[in-house]
């Protein structure tokens, strides 16, 4: 009797180990924005395919970078994307492993600025944007970066922080706009120390800044492509500025964490990410702009995107290594000039 | 005796250890952290942070708009705690019941609401500009008024609590009796009422100081990037420098600062009552 209930719970738990040999999960650590979507898009129809488990870790970049070093012993993340340069940070603090993209089928179809922009395969883009400025077109019209700082724009204009991925390329572009392309940003932050009462505020969410739009405490800000959508049916007169100085941006990529043991999984999944059927859909959700160049879309979806090669080829930005080694110096100099 | 006192101890024991295990000691590595240097131990930190220009106006500003919310709670509070005490015994509870009703709505909620009744085209300046008091909308969001009014609302109604409580607690006719023996209203206050609800005032006192000094929604949305507080500027150091140092020496001058407020109004209270 006793004998035989042992054996019925030994053939239990060999039953329950052996399906749990094959319910693999990946785990991804991504950004918070568009979870919904991309639950929808990406990770249902995944798990569908791969017979495994997705779990999603979200935050902003440093606590999902921090969550990464402290794991990184025995990695409990797989999968993770990240900007350039906290990319680029990521990499230089032995948290990453090149990416196999031989193991990659839709490696050869990404236009060539997202293949391998921080070397040695460590990440690989996904999507860009552009940054440029967005405007009430009923109030100003805006076509220099420098207007920014302009007399109209005066009491009635927000700036990304210096401490968003939008600050310091827009600051970038306030300096070229005023003839100096130094990265070292001390002319364009001593610039925007000198207004700085005439800034409403320096916005850290995009969110944020869609509000203050709406509620007409402001008529003007440098913002990314991808929080168009929330502008531009917002019921005011909206415009998205083609400066003389051209438009900055930037590019996420995803990376793989250094001996996660679950690679084979994290690269289908990439791959999967990477196709043109997934990055299609995320494009006509205005999710995220492709960086698969065999992607096609609408004129209306392309309009709200940051869609082409030729857009894409234009966008002036700064380079991972350029953001990573000069952040701090930033950080101090705004914390100086700026606010105070 | 002894016994009883085993008991107790016996008793007292798992809670104890519950919160020296689970709080003190988490709380102390996390503020050891600012006193830890590779060299050993120093409080170089704490010189380091007082350096910065920045850093000193955001812990003067801390204090100040801190320290002015819970004097404008108390001179409010006062008021209003007097009033309820003395209506009848139902429109009390409902008037008690209005003020208790903003801590039911969330501080997030309320929040955004200031957003839109304090903005450009809200409803303060809609009503200063129909008065004539201003041609253009006066601009208050972002700026310490608007961070100074969100932190008011939100914690004033601890003041009138604890003020309310301890006026029900006052002899009932001390200030009549006050009153018949001579006393202006100004006196009735000063040597009646404020002697005996000082225990209110300094629990209210210390709630709506360390509150208003420790809040992080209200100087976040309605201050932002330029009218930083302690708070939000050690949720800055964490999550955009991940500088865990800045941010132990916050913490350690936030809790420094919410214990001395608590024993400075215990002083003046008591300072008070022997004269």
């Amino acid at each position: 009797m006793l004998k035989k209930s042992l054996l019925a719970v030994a053939a239990a738990m060999a039953l329950a180990s052996s399906a749990n040999a094959q319910d693999r999960t990946l785990t991804i650590s991504v950004y918070s924005f568009s979870q919904d979507e991309f639950k929808e898009l990406v990770y249902t129809p995944f798990e569908a395919i791969c017979d495994c488990k997705i779990v999603v870790e979200t935050g902003n970049s440093i606590e999902r970078m921090a969550k990464i070093e402290a794991n990184k012993a025995n990695p409990v993340i797989d999968m993770a994307v990240l900007s350039t340069h906290d990319a680029l940070g990521a990499a230089r603090a032995g948290l990453l492993q090149p990416i196999d993209t031989a193991a990659l089928s839709n490696y050869d179809k990404l236009y060539d600025i997202a293949k391998d922009p921080l070397g040695d395969n460590l990440g690989i883009g996904y999507t860009f944007y552009a940054t440029s400025i967005v405007y009430r077109s009923d109030k100003v019209t805006v076509d220099s970066w420098a207007d920014l700082l302009s007399p109209e724009l005066a009491g009635n204009v927000a700036l990304p922080d210096v401490t968003t991925n939008q600050g310091p390329p827009s600051l970038y572009m306030i300096g070229k706009a005023m003839g100096d392309t130094s990265t070292d940003l001390t002319m364009p932050i001593e610039k925007v120390g000198e207004k700085a009462d005439d800034i409403v505020t320096f916005y850290v969410r995009s969110s944020q800044l869609a509000q203050l739009m709406q509620q007409e405490e402001i008529w003007a800000a440098p913002v990314g492509r991808f929080a168009w959508g929330r502008f531009k049916d917002n019921g005011l007169p909206m415009e998205w500025a083609t400066p003389v100085e051209g438009q900055t941006g930037g590019m996420n990529v995803m990376v793989m964490t250094a001996g996660n043991g679950n690679e084979d999984l994290a690269l289908q999944f990439m791959d999967f990410w990477l196709s043109t059927k997934i990055q299609t859909a995320l494009a006509e959700a205005l999710v995220d702009s492709p960086a698969n160049s065999e992607v096609s879309v609408s004129d209306e979806i392309a309009a709200n995107l940051t869609y082409g090669a030729d857009t894409v080829g234009q966008l002036d930005l700064l380079s991972p290594s350029t953001i990573l080694d000069n952040r701090e110096s930033w950080l101090d100099q705004w914390n100086a000039k700026v606010v105070q | 005796m002894f016994e009883n006192r085993a008991i107790g101890l016996a008793l007292v024991l798992p809670a104890a250890i519950f919160a020296a295990a689970l709080f003190l000691l988490p709380v102390g590595i996390l503020l050891s952290e600012a006193f830890r240097t590779e060299t050993g131990w120093s409080a170089w930190a704490y010189v380091e942070f007082f350096q910065s220009p920045r850093n000193q106006t955001v812990f003067f500003r801390t204090l100040k708009l801190a320290g002015l919310v819970a004097l404008v709670s108390a001179i409010v509070g006062y008021a209003a705690a007097f009033a309820i005490v003395n209506l009848p015994a139902t429109s009390r509870g409902r008037m008690f019941g209005l003020v208790t009703l903003p801590l039911m709505i969330s501080p997030v909620a309320r929040t955004y609401a200031w957003l839109v009744i304090l903005g450009r085209t809200g409803f303060v300046n809609q009503i200063l500009v129909d008065l004539g008091l201003t041609e253009t909308p006066i601009r208050i969001l972002f700026t310490e008024t608007a961070v100074f009014i969100g932190l008011l609302q939100l914690f004033m109604p601890l003041m009138i609590i604890s003020l309310v409580s301890a006026m029900e607690n006052m002899p009932r006719d001390a200030v009549s009796a006050a009153r018949i023996l001579g006393a202006n209203w100004f006196q009735v206050f000063w040597r009646v009422i404020l002697p005996l609800t000082r225990e209110g005032l300094v629990i209210g006192g210390t709630l709506v100081f360390t509150g208003s000094m420790t809040a992080y929604i209200t100087p976040a949305i309605l201050g932002g990037s330029k009218v930083l507080m302690l708070e939000t500027l050690l949720y800055q150091r964490v999550t955009v420098a991940n500088d865990f140092v800045a941010a132990s020496v916050i913490a350690m001058i936030l809790i420094v600062m919410a214990f001395s407020a608590n024993l400075l109004l215990k002083q003046l209270a008591t300072a008070r009552s022997t004269r």
